[in-house]
């Protein structure tokens, strides 16, 4: 399936197994709407005049009101229907004028509290308090607000005691523009980021917000963007089903902690095979001395005690050479017990790890293969159309969303109960079959095209049984990560505890 | 010279502080800047601070009156809202402000903040904590200091 088409209804006249395909993904509506500038703008304008029109008030006004209840209408309308008179003097929207000038003629000169000059009644500018500044202040006034942040959205009269609105009535008149356009784009972003059903896409410089309508379908909070950016809503993360949000977060913060250090210290040290210690290689030969007391003199490979060059090698290749480095540790309870709540952690961890970076390998694989091998493929073998090579994009596909699933589960594997045991015992027997299954696709999808794309002759034939084989491992594939992420959800619940 | 184009409004508050001087309050420009001005505040009575002389700057920013005056301290103060450089947390001089507000009236704030110490929004924690925990003996530390260092010599 191509990807823009995604988003929509979409019926393909190619063949009916992607009909069906497609509309049995998009059997149930969508959970969520991805909405550009202009949409927010409409939806923002609507609940405006919504309220204007309820509470009977003016668009500005309503403008006004609307941040200061997180932009929820019903809210708003139910408190201002409990008491109006409290709403409207906690936002300031007053009635009446709290001052009055008795004035002779409309062209008495009145002094503004601000720059201390006089001006003629009639050219100064007040909010519904009437307290009067001269034009020039005004503007200088809103200006600073505006300049300095989105608190412009709650600005009041400038004499000191005075609690009178300043909205976007009195501003859009007064200030320039450019000045105007940065307030209504306070508000705009206030209506996004005040309201807790439409969240900004958090790829970088995309504009788009992400409107999470309801559990549809599925109860999951994943969700694409027009931007082709795909992430849970709920947590702005990464898709990571088949854990929570609380799991993500409680994951990535450790990682945070732990990860540096654990990660490096598993790259690049190794224990001294004496006093085990972590012990990193920073001189060229591999011939190693613990420091003191233990000065223990090792093979940085094999990690056999070192006697000279001249004695032994260890460049021939022996299965579990290595084990000599899990020897037994003699600890103390202590560091035993901190030793394996780290040895578990990094088990976890490095997996966890390695499905991510497979992943982003696979993504990288799946570009390679649209934008050159697919036009290859075509080329060298004459009876294929592009078409036809879907099978090869969806395996990709497949391989990117259950690496996704299959990272998620390690971290999933980390905070479960290790008293449980049949519980663990079903996740790790479900998480080996998907993970084999997988391994066994991602290689297939890895290696086997290889020959096509280099043969100079039709390999028709053969050709088909790759077709076969790879559209037969996908499914399996789909299936045993369906089951997991299942399972999982369900926090395996078919096994009593 | 900068002080040829100083605006109507900062000419008028200062002729008017110097013609009506607010109680136990004085405020006189520089000479090379009229922006900068020389403050003198009495500790009020019945404060900690009474008998004390406490000397100020105030500076007003190029943005005055959009921006507040910086005012601070010079003369030691041993007060849970001034700290040790004689900063002082006063909410009209930063988000309270209003252009609409003066000289004049940041002055009078600072003077009441003298009568009426808030230990509950400290900008000195040691201080706060001092005031909070002990306040007959805080009042003593800041009438020792007012005798100290605003004794006015």
């Amino acid at each position: 399936m191509d990807e823009t088409d995604s988003d929509n209804y979409y019926y393909d006249d190619c063949d009916d197994d992607e009909a069906n395909l497609i509309e049995e993904e998009y059997d149930d509506q969508q959970n969520f709407t991805v909405l550009k500038e202009e949409e927010i703008a409409k939806l923002q304008e609507d609940d405006i005049t919504e309220v204007s029109t309820v509470l009977s008030i003016s668009q500005s006004a309503a403008s006004f009101l609307l941040p200061q209840f997180n932009w929820s209408v019903n809210k708003l309308n139910d408190e201002w229907f409990a008491d109006q008179d409290k709403i409207r003097e906690k936002a300031g929207l007053l009635e009446k004028p709290v001052v009055q000038f008795n004035l002779d003629s409309k062209n008495q000169m009145i002094t503004c509290g601000i720059c201390f000059e006089e001006y003629e009644y009639e050219s100064m500018s007040s909010a519904a308090c009437g307290h009067p500044f001269c034009g020039d202040c005004w503007r200088g006034y809103i200006s600073a607000a505006i300049n300095e942040g989105p608190a412009c959205l709650m600005l009041r009269c400038p004499e000191p005691s005075c609690r009178a609105a300043v909205g976007p009535d009195l501003i859009s008149v007064l200030v320039s523009q450019q000045e105007h356009d940065r307030y209504k784009h306070y508000l705009l972003r206030s209506y996004v980021e005040q309201q807790s059903k439409i969240k900004w896409c958090p790829a970088p410089d995309c504009k788009y917000a992400v409107k999470f309508d309801a559990f549809y379908g599925t109860r999951s909070y994943d969700v694409s963007c027009l931007c082709s950016h795909s992430y849970c809503w709920n947590c702005t993360e990464e898709n990571h089903r088949p854990v929570d949000c609380e799991t993500v977060r409680k994951w990535i913060l450790k990682n945070k902690d732990n990860s540096q250090n654990a990660q490096w210290i598993l790259v690049n040290t190794k224990p001294c095979p004496k006093c085990k210690r972590p012990i990193q290689k920073n001189q060229g030969c591999h011939h190693m001395t613990c420091t003191p007391p233990c000065r223990y003199e090792f093979c940085w490979y094999c990690l056999a005690k070192f006697e000279s060059y001249s004695v032994r090698c260890c460049n021939a290749y022996r299965a579990n050479g290595a084990d000599l480095a899990k020897m037994e540790l003699e600890l103390e309870p202590n560091q035993k017990k901190l030793k394996e709540y780290l040895d578990r952690y990094l088990h976890y961890f490095e997996r966890w790890a390695n499905n991510l970076s497979s992943k982003q390998r696979a993504a990288e694989s799946l570009d390679e293969l649209r934008s050159k091998h697919i036009e290859k493929l075509t080329e060298a073998q004459q009876y294929l159309s592009e078409l036809e090579l879907n099978f090869i994009t969806e395996a990709w596909q497949q391989i990117i969303e259950c690496r996704q699933v299959l990272q998620w589960s390690y971290a999933y594997g980390y905070y479960m109960p290790e008293d449980e045991r049949l519980k663990v015992e079903l996740f790790e027997h479900l998480q080996g079959h998907a993970e084999y299954s997988l391994e066994r696709l991602h290689k297939c999808a890895e290696t086997e095209l290889q020959p096509f794309l280099s043969s100079e002759d039709e390999l028709q034939e053969k050709f088909h049984e790759f077709r076969i084989k790879l559209t037969g491992l996908t499914k399996a594939t789909k299936d045993y990560f369906d089951k997991l992420v299942t399972a999982l959800e369900n926090g395996l619940s078919e096994v009593a505890v | 010279m900068a002080n040829s184009n100083l605006p109507r409004r900062i000419i008028k508050e200062t002729q008017r502080l110097l013609s009506e001087p607010a109680p136990g309050i004085s405020a006189s420009p520089s000479e090379e800047n009229m922006r900068y001005f020389n403050v003198m505040i009495l500790g009020p009575a019945q404060s900690p601070y009474e008998g004390g002389v406490f000397k100020l700057e105030l500076f007003l920013p190029e943005e005055y009156p959009m921006a507040p005056p910086k005012v601070r301290f010079l003369t030691k103060i041993y007060h849970p809202n001034i700290d040790k450089l004689g900063r002082i947390c006063l909410d009209i001089l930063k988000d309270k402000w209003s252009p609409a507000l003066q000289i004049r009236t940041v002055l009078l704030s600072v003077q009441a903040l003298l009568s009426a110490p808030n230990p509950d929004d400290p900008l000195s924690e040691n201080i706060a904590k001092h005031w909070k925990t002990n306040e007959g003996e805080a009042v003593d530390t800041a009438k020792e200091w007012t005798r100290l260092y605003a004794s006015g010599e």
